[in-house]
């Protein structure tokens, strides 16, 4: 007989690892990933790639010839933030600063905290920030095809110019203009935005697709809903609120759910494992906070959206928040 | 223009003053009285803050050495003596020089002559594997080679002989601290005298099992025969639940045992030479059987007369020894036998 | 909507390949060996010596403590030797070893099937008859029936919780009984609900053994019509949801209270007892017959379902005569657990023999059971979502690595139950639940060592 194995209990596993639950994230994004495609054509084939390829690629340069360790490609972490870092960008983004940007991603946010795990900041929203800092005008060339058909190369290759809508509102209300006058020149349907939007970057398209991609990760019990779900909730309130004081200066709570990187930003962003609390109430607060950061950002700052921003900072308070809020234990208070 | 660089320097100036003056009173208000000596002691301390000594760290030895009224139970086994002068130079105390200490490991189950009997597929740490079962060889009481005790050495003194599968210790730089021996779950790291010129006997066996269920176990297990006891002339060997040790304060190095042991679980550690066992086997019979003769001349010498005093002045140690003597050449007959 | 506890749990493949396979009585094998160490607490002292003739259900062995339990004689016949013989984890245990001779049991013995629903009116007898016939509790900790059944001065049992919920994957040796045994564990019921002073009497089972709940509920409802003393008890469905039959758990799921950090269950007024345990009371009490037999599966992932078995074993069984008589141990066979895959031991030695607390032989292939490689924490949180004690094994761990005994006993560690559900659901492979486990027994004896100087 073969020599027994022996170990402490359990001896029994879910069929849960690290690379099937980030497995299963890349399949909740393709959705997102076909409706950009399509739309936007070959020039989104080439960002997807461009990004992807080069996030594994570092990853495992680095990992190999640097922390000198197993290469961690094989988990599916670094597809996720080349995929995610190409979804925030705009079509236009040329090639090289897609590289600086995983550069940034990989290199700086992720592996110098230790890699898989250990970093503080979202390694796809770290890079999109810089990259929108640094290249200011290539991060806002809403440039796109005019069709599906310019988009890949067939008919007409025009080119449409505009901004997003948020950019819209953001530089009417600056001019003084009131909200009606800006839905008068800029389009506000809120059907289109459900399905295939306008401008932003690739992968806020279609809300529909991102939902999806939603239902698929709670059906899998890849996240739970708290920090999405309470970011969404302190949106509303919050734009609800202001939006009855002043609906000429205000946008409505559904325009801000809609719009911008809402809602790629709240299931596949700030859920991110890593780099999001553990407790329930934590997550809870951290969501209230992006809520709340990036609401505080849409409506008073100079920049027309805060997503970004909005989890970047709230990631920098994880750690605090993971001090302050445990989980509720069995027979004490 | 001018103004402006002249006042904004006043300001400055004028803002630092005030507030060096706050940090001075504060200072003043909170400022923790301590023996200066502290500080002293601490220096000369190697500062790994092992906690050898039985203290939280250096800090906390320092404090302690300056408190005590002497420092008989204060000793920082890592620094050793050389250190130990000089803290009792500051503090204006005696010290006794204590003999160095090294880590040694009781067990030779190498991989090759303890072969495994299950898998053990857990967590790999000698703690987890201790409480879960005895381990994934037949002996209950040997290495189980997860290295606990590698990475409780804050030396690097230890390392897994990839090999033989067991710690091995390097001598150089082991300091005696004793983390290795606390953190073995099977207790099979001892601290022992270094010995002249790092030379030293020792028992590498721990199992208690009786002779032929240990040598099943392991090819190199002490199978509790005694021979050692009734060889060693220092009464340094002590035979207890079928495994022998050897007193390091009495052993006089002399190898006789090591030749004896039917089992090979003694060694000797550091010698210049190996070990010639057939010569020391040849002189252990000789001198047996020069004490067996002295003896029946003192016999034969009593039965005569009386007792004459030569006699008893060249080997003043055979009449205690002269019954068991007899003994151990028979057991030394039957011991192979057992291990076979 | 269905009970059950409030925090964590899992939800492992159920498995219970074997539930559909009756119950068999095992032959006698050639010897037994009689483990002194059945119980919790300190071994019971042989009063027997080598070629003293044994009947089975007599006494071989006394109680060394407060916490202890007798040991009787499964098997008639002679007392060969009695000598340390190394149990399932290797450790050497006194065992007696008892040569079998014919089948003669102790007189006064009730071995007939004719159900005695008359309960005896003094607990006092109650209790000495279970403690005379060594009855522990058969749920795992082996704890010593009679203890459990006398709460402390000054507290009072509310409810008696009889834990049907087996909800260990692959066990079927609960589900057997309570088909083929309902009635007895009713009875048993009522004989520990009457010692504790009649409160009354929950049996919890979980929803995937529908049949089992409809057993117990005939059962039931048949001796509430036809004798007295079965008013207050009743059938509780719960949810399937690992470890629903963890005590804390049940007591959580049943009663809705949860047991204070470090406290004992009657202090939350709940007395848990398995459904195993209660067919023994009910036999030590009704039939005088000591606990020397109970019911263990045989199963395993890959083992074909006419190769799975209920066995009925006599205590002191060589677990390799029972496998052998099985149809030996299956070729793919990596791991043989006793117990189930969540809590259960790995068996390092076949040779080792059953206990009164066995439950399975379980084989598992390699691939079944293998642990994979540990990688790094990526912070998911999914140990603590599972942790049905609301602990945190990621940082727990974190804190055990280094040694941080303050943050393990404010973060408590002490209460953690070892279900191995943080374990199971590491996507990362952590060893959590072994760090934690060593951590635990650290810090538990730490407070303790405090707990007198207070």
């Amino acid at each position: 007989m073969n020599k027994l194995l022996v170990s402490p209990a359990p001896h029994h596993h879910s069929p849960n690892s690290t690379k099937s639950l980030m497995r299963d994230v890349v399949v909740a994004l393709i959705p997102a990933i076909v409706v950009s495609v399509v739309y936007y054509g070959w020039a989104e084939l080439l960002l997807l790639a461009v990004s992807v390829v080069s996030c594994v690629g570092l990853e495992y340069l680095i990992t190999r010839f640097f922390l000198k360790r197993p290469s961690t490609v094989g988990d599916y972490s670094a597809v996720i933030t080349g995929l995610l870092l190409a979804l925030n960008l705009p079509v236009t983004t040329p090639w090289w600063v897609v590289f600086i940007g995983t550069v940034v991603a990989i290199g700086v946010a992720k592996m110098t905290f230790g890699g898989i795990g250990q970093n503080i900041f979202n390694p796809a929203i770290a890079g999109r920030v810089f990259l929108l800092i640094s290249f200011p005008t290539y991060m806002t060339d809403w440039t796109r095809p005019a069709s599906i058909a310019s988009a890949w190369g067939c008919g007409a290759t025009d080119a449409v110019t505009g901004a997003t809508s948020l950019g819209a509102v953001k530089e009417g209300l600056m001019t003084g203009a009131s909200l009606t006058d800006i839905s008068a020149y800029a389009d506000f349907s809120y059907l289109d935005r459900l399905f295939v939007g306008m401008g932003g970057s690739v992968g806020e398209l279609s809300a529909i697709a991102l939902l999806f991609g939603f239902g698929y990760l709670l059906a899998r019990k890849v996240i739970r809903p708290h920090i999405t779900l309470s970011i969404w909730a302190t949106v509303a309130v919050f734009s609800g609120i202001l939006w009855l004081v002043d609906p000429a200066q205000f946008t409505d709570p559904l325009f801000n759910l809609l719009t911008g990187g809402m809602l790629l930003g709240s299931i596949f962003m700030a859920t991110d494992y890593v780099t999001s609390p553990m407790s329930d109430w934590g997550c809870i607060i951290y969501g209230i906070g992006i809520g709340l950061i990036t609401m505080v950002i849409r409506y008073f700052g100079a920049y027309p959206e805060g997503m970004s921003f909005a989890i970047l900072i709230m990631n920098s308070v994880v750690p605090l928040i993971n001090i302050a809020f445990h989980h509720k234990k069995y027979g004490r208070k | 223009m001018m103004s402006t660089i002249m006042w904004t320097i006043a300001i400055i100036a004028g803002l630092g003053l005030v507030l060096a003056i706050v940090l001075y009173f504060i200072a003043e208000k909170f400022k923790v009285e301590e023996d200066p000596r502290i500080d002293d002691v601490e220096k000369t301390m190697p500062g790994a803050n092992c906690g050898g000594c039985g203290f939280a760290g250096c800090r906390a030895f320092s404090e302690a050495a300056v408190k005590a009224p002497n420092l008989d139970n204060i000793y920082c086994p890592v620094g050793g003596n050389d250190v130990m002068k000089k803290v009792a130079a500051i503090l204006g105390h005696e010290v006794k020089a204590k003999t160095p200490m090294v880590a040694v490991l009781r067990c030779n189950g190498t991989c090759e002559v303890r072969p495994k009997t299950n898998e053990y597929g857990g967590y790999s740490s000698c703690r987890v594997m201790a409480n879960l079962y005895t381990g994934d060889t037949g002996c209950v009481f040997g290495c189980l080679g997860c290295g606990d005790c590698v990475s409780a050495c804050k030396f690097g003194a230890l390392s897994l002989d990839p090999v033989t599968g067991l710690p091995v210790i390097d001598e150089e730089k082991c300091t005696a601290c004793g983390a290795c021996v606390s953190t073995c779950p099977k207790n099979l790291i001892e601290l022992r005298n270094k010995g002249p010129r790092g030379m030293r006997m020792v028992v590498e066996c721990r199992n208690q099992d009786k002779g032929p269920a240990a040598k099943k176990a392991c090819a190199n297990a002490c199978i509790g025969c005694g021979i050692c006891v009734k060889t060693c002339r220092h009464d340094a060997i002590t035979l207890e639940n079928n495994i022998a040790y050897i007193d390091f304060n009495k052993c006089k190095l002399c190898r006789e045992c090591e030749a004896m042991c039917p089992a090979g679980a003694i060694h000797g550690i550091n010698f210049p030479k190996p070990l010639d066992k057939a010569a020391v086997k040849a002189r252990i019979a000789e001198r047996n059987r020069k004490e067996k003769e002295a003896a029946a001349a003192a016999k034969a010498a009593e039965d005569a007369v009386a007792v004459p005093a030569d006699a008893l002045a060249a080997k003043p140690a055979a009449k205690p020894a002269e019954v068991p003597k007899v003994e151990v050449e028979v057991k030394m007959e039957e011991a192979p036998k057992q291990s076979k | 909507m269905l009970k059950t506890f409030s925090i964590g749990g899992v939800h492992p493949d159920d498995c219970k390949i074997s539930k559909d396979c009756k119950i068999e009585v095992l032959p006698l094998p050639k010897t037994v060996y009689i483990s002194m160490a059945q119980h919790l607490g300190a071994p019971a002292t042989p009063i027997v010596k080598a070629g003293d003739h044994v009947k089975a259900g007599q006494v071989i062995a006394e109680p060394a403590g407060f916490i202890s339990a007798f040991v009787h004689s499964s098997v008639s016949g002679t007392v060969k030797k009695i000598a340390p013989r190394q149990d399932l984890a290797g450790r050497n245990v006194m065992h007696i070893e008892i040569e079998v001779e014919g089948d003669e049991w102790m007189e006064g013995i009730d071995l007939s099937d004719t159900l005695v629903t008359e309960i005896p009116s003094d607990n006092k007898v109650i209790l000495d008859k279970i403690k005379a016939n060594g009855v522990v509790g058969l749920g795992g900790a082996t704890f010593p029936t009679h203890v459990k059944l006398c709460p402390p001065p000054g507290k009072k049992a509310d409810c008696l919780i009889l834990n049907g919920a087996e909800c260990e994957p692959y066990l079927t040796s609960d589900y057997r009984i309570m088909l083929e045994r309902s009635k007895e564990i009713v009875v048993g019921a009522a004989i520990m609900k009457q010692v504790l002073g009649g409160c009354p009497a929950v049996i919890g089972i979980e929803e995937n053994k529908p049949e089992a709940i409809k057993k117990m509920q005939q059962a039931l409802a048949e001796l509430q019509a036809s004798a007295k003393g079965y008013e207050g008890i009743s059938v509780q469905v719960l949810k399937k949801k690992y470890p629903q039959g963890g005590e804390k758990q049940l007591i959580d799921a049943v009663m809705g209270r949860q047991v204070k950090s470090m406290a004992l269950p009657i202090d939350a007024g709940a007395v848990v007892q398995n459904v195993a345990t209660s067919l023994a009371v009910y036999e030590a009490v009704q039939k005088n017959k000591p606990l020397v037999t109970n019911v263990l599966t045989v199963t395993g992932n890959t083992l074909p379902v006419e190769k799975q078995h209920n066995y009925l074993f006599r205590i002191g069984m060589p677990l390799s005569y029972i496998a052998e008589y099985a149809g030996g141990v299956p070729e793919d066979a990596a791991k043989i657990i006793s117990g189930g895959p969540m809590m259960g031991k790995a068996i390092a030695n076949l040779d080792a023999t059953t206990v009164k607390g066995s439950s399975s032989l379980l084989y598992f292939t390699r691939e079944m059971t293998q642990r994979n490689q540990e990688s790094a924490c990526i912070r998911c949180g999914k140990c603590s979502e599972a942790c049905p004690m609301g602990l945190e094994p990621f940082l727990l761990q974190r804190y055990a690595r280094n040694g941080m005994m303050d943050e393990l006993e404010k973060n408590a560690v002490q209460d953690c139950i070892e279900c191995g559900c943080c374990l199971y659901s590491c996507p990362a492979n952590i060893p959590l639940l072994d760090i934690i486990r060593i951590a635990k027994g650290d810090v538990t004896r730490i407070i303790r060592s405090r707990a007198p100087k207070k």
